[in-house]
């Protein structure tokens, strides 16, 4: 045969055999790679499983959004009804309430609860003390090892009317007690301001072993160069952190809207459903307590992409802005 | 740094000191009403120190039903949890620490993938309810066996041990299991101690899925009877008939004070792994 045709036709007869030959040969080193990673494979079976089951299961699971899913039919036989669940609550009376709501509730705790651990882990790191500074370090840490259960309990019982500690000292100033956890009003502010005080220490954790590793010379030769303590933290310390900030930033804004409905749903009430329902807790009444399944799955997938699509923004944006990023 | 304080360091100083009482006082206050007589509860005298100490209301703790049951509920769902946790972490972790595994990279895709994105609360929880795990202990315990972050803490752990070892051993006759089992676990003894924490803190604390999966209130945990002592006399208080049957402001504190104790105890233990933890997992992740 010519050699020349040969190049133009790949399908020669010694092309063909060369061709079965080559991929045998790939078959029988994979089927030697796993002949000889037998026991790891064995091993990992449980986790393979596991993940197939109850991580991928449920993501099978959401077509049951797109299906009016009866229980009795299971999801394959359950009839497709395409978008209507969406239809519905785009067009539903909750979804700006609950749009309102979700973004104001994440939005603002982002904004006060992003800064809060930086500055604290930039002051406690400014401590001379070294007992003084281990002590607040450690004591910061506590609150966030108490369930969200005695977190809210503890606020409740402090907000109390009748017997509240913060009532209290209100009316010892010569103030109104005030009925705080029924009004809408005071919502956002008890569920952020609760979250700075939990919530402060451990995210500060990251940023002080930051801070730690930051080379002393740098605020020597800051020193000899005339600094003072406000300047020593605004050209060295923070510009030090930036790659830590950077990346805490997008994990956080990311999950911006991902508000954990447990707080939520131990701290709402109906009189405060108009600020406090946020599309977790939406999706917690309709599905579970309602028992309305395709429908409040719709909601939670809705609300996942969302999540998704901040995820990608913002590790966009900081990609663009700086050169860390998640990938 | 100098070791002069300035102007600066005292308002520091004082500032740390406010976060320490504020972050501390809320912890004090509870425990204090605890050991204090209802009485001077009512009266809102109680502060910071317990006004007519008695023990009253943790007498009232063991004798309802609930809270002792409850208790070993939690320590119950908590342990086994754990115990699973960390089992099945350690046997995903090792393949996939080896670098030669095959199919690692395409398992690493799948596993990491979880974390972006999930079925969601009603998909979770119709899976468990067709197994058949409703009401059991398993539906605590299994849905969440393994937990990425840290499964991918240990991996990366694991990576860090001497290859020579398992090399050693493997011409030792060895086999996988045993190696995992008899070499790498003992030599990783800080990371699953880090690891291991964050899902005993995340057991004994959970409260949204045996809310979910739990229809006995005999099984029901710690978090559960909490919460429903906390709503059920939140809703009551402003019907003043149903004051006599509330629970005693003083048993409600103890029943937090009871489930703190695990917390305050190991604390002081745990602090160092879980500053560990928190930083093996932000390396890693």
């Amino acid at each position: 045969m010519n050699s020349t045709t040969n190049i133009f036709n790949k399908n020669t007869n010694s092309n063909i055999e060369q061709n079965n030959k080559a991929s045998r040969k790939r078959l029988n080193s994979i089927w030697k790679h796993i002949k000889k990673d037998k026991q790891l494979l064995i091993m990992f079976i449980p986790c393979l499983v596991f993940y197939i089951v109850f991580r991928y299961g449920p993501m099978y699971g959401i077509i049951i959004a797109f299906k009016k899913y009866n229980v009795y039919q299971g999801i394959i036989k359950s009839p497709w009804v395409g978008f209507r669940y969406f239809e519905q609550f785009f067009h539903g009376k909750d979804f700006f309430l609950l749009m309102r709501n979700t973004v104001l509730l994440g939005l603002y705790h982002f904004l006060w609860t992003f800064p809060c651990p930086i500055i604290f882990a930039i002051l406690l790191n400014e401590v001379k003390a070294e007992k003084f500074k281990k002590t607040v370090q450690t004591v910061s840490y506590l609150p966030s090892f108490l369930s969200i259960v005695i977190i809210v309990s503890m606020v409740i019982d402090m907000l109390s009317p009748g017997h509240g500690i913060i009532n209290r000292i209100l009316v010892f100033l010569g103030f109104e007690k005030q009925y705080f956890m029924i009004k809408p009003k005071w919502f956002r502010t008890i569920y952020i301001a609760s979250d700075i005080w939990a919530g402060t220490g451990f995210g500060s954790i990251i940023y002080l072993s930051a801070l730690s590793s930051i080379d002393q010379s740098l605020y020597e030769a800051g020193k000899v160069d005339g600094c003072n303590r406000f300047n020593a933290i605004m050209h060295i310390t923070l510009p030090s952190l930036f790659p830590t900030i950077a990346t805490m930033f997008i994990i956080r804004a990311g999950n911006i809207f991902r508000i954990g409905y447990e707080k939520v749903l131990l701290m709402y009430n109906p009189m405060t459903y108009e600020v406090a329902d946020i599309f977790s807790t939406y999706v917690y009444r309709k599905g579970l307590l309602e028992s309305n399944y395709s429908y409040a799955t719709a909601v939670g997938l809705f609300e996942s992409i969302i999540a998704l699509i901040m995820l990608v923004s913002a590790n966009t944006l900081s990609r663009k802005l700086s050169e860390s990023s998640l990938w | 740094m100098s070791k002069k304080w300035t102007l600066f360091d005292y308002i520091n100083a004082f500032f740390m000191l406010i976060v320490l009482c504020v972050t501390l006082y809320p912890m004090l206050y509870i425990i204090s009403v605890s050991f204090s007589d209802t009485v001077y509860i009512l009266q809102n005298k109680v502060r910071l120190i317990p006004r007519g100490f008695n023990i009253e209301a943790y007498k009232m703790i063991f004798t309802d039903i609930r809270i002792p049951r409850a208790y070993l509920n939690t320590i119950i769902y908590t342990t086994v949890g754990t115990f699973i946790n960390l089992f099945m972490t350690s046997l995903a972790a090792y393949p996939l620490a080896m670098k030669t595994f095959f199919g690692r990279k395409h398992f690493l895709i799948m596993i990491t993938l979880t974390m972006f994105f999930s079925g969601g609360m009603i998909p979770n929880f119709l899976l468990v309810n067709s197994l058949n795990l409703i009401d059991t202990i398993w539906a605590l315990v299994i849905p969440n066996a393994i937990w990425t972050i840290e499964l991918l803490i240990i991996k990366s752990f694991f990576e860090t041990l001497d290859k020579g070892i398992r090399e050693s051993a493997t011409i030792d006759g060895a086999s996988e299991f045993r190696i995992l089992f008899q070499i790498y676990i003992p030599l990783s003894k800080a990371a699953l101690a880090s690891v291991a924490l964050f899902f005993f803190m995340g057991h004994w604390n959970s409260f949204f899925i045996p809310l979910v999966y739990l229809n006995d209130a005999r099984k029901y945990p710690l978090t559960i009877v909490l919460r429903d002592m906390l709503i059920y006399d939140t809703a009551k208080e402003s019907n003043m008939e149903d004051a006599a049957r509330m629970t005693p402001e003083a048993m409600k504190n103890a029943t937090i004070v009871v489930s703190m104790i695990p917390v305050l105890l190991v604390y002081p233990f745990a602090q160092k792994y879980f500053v560990k933890g928190v930083m093996l997992g932000s390396i890693k992740g």
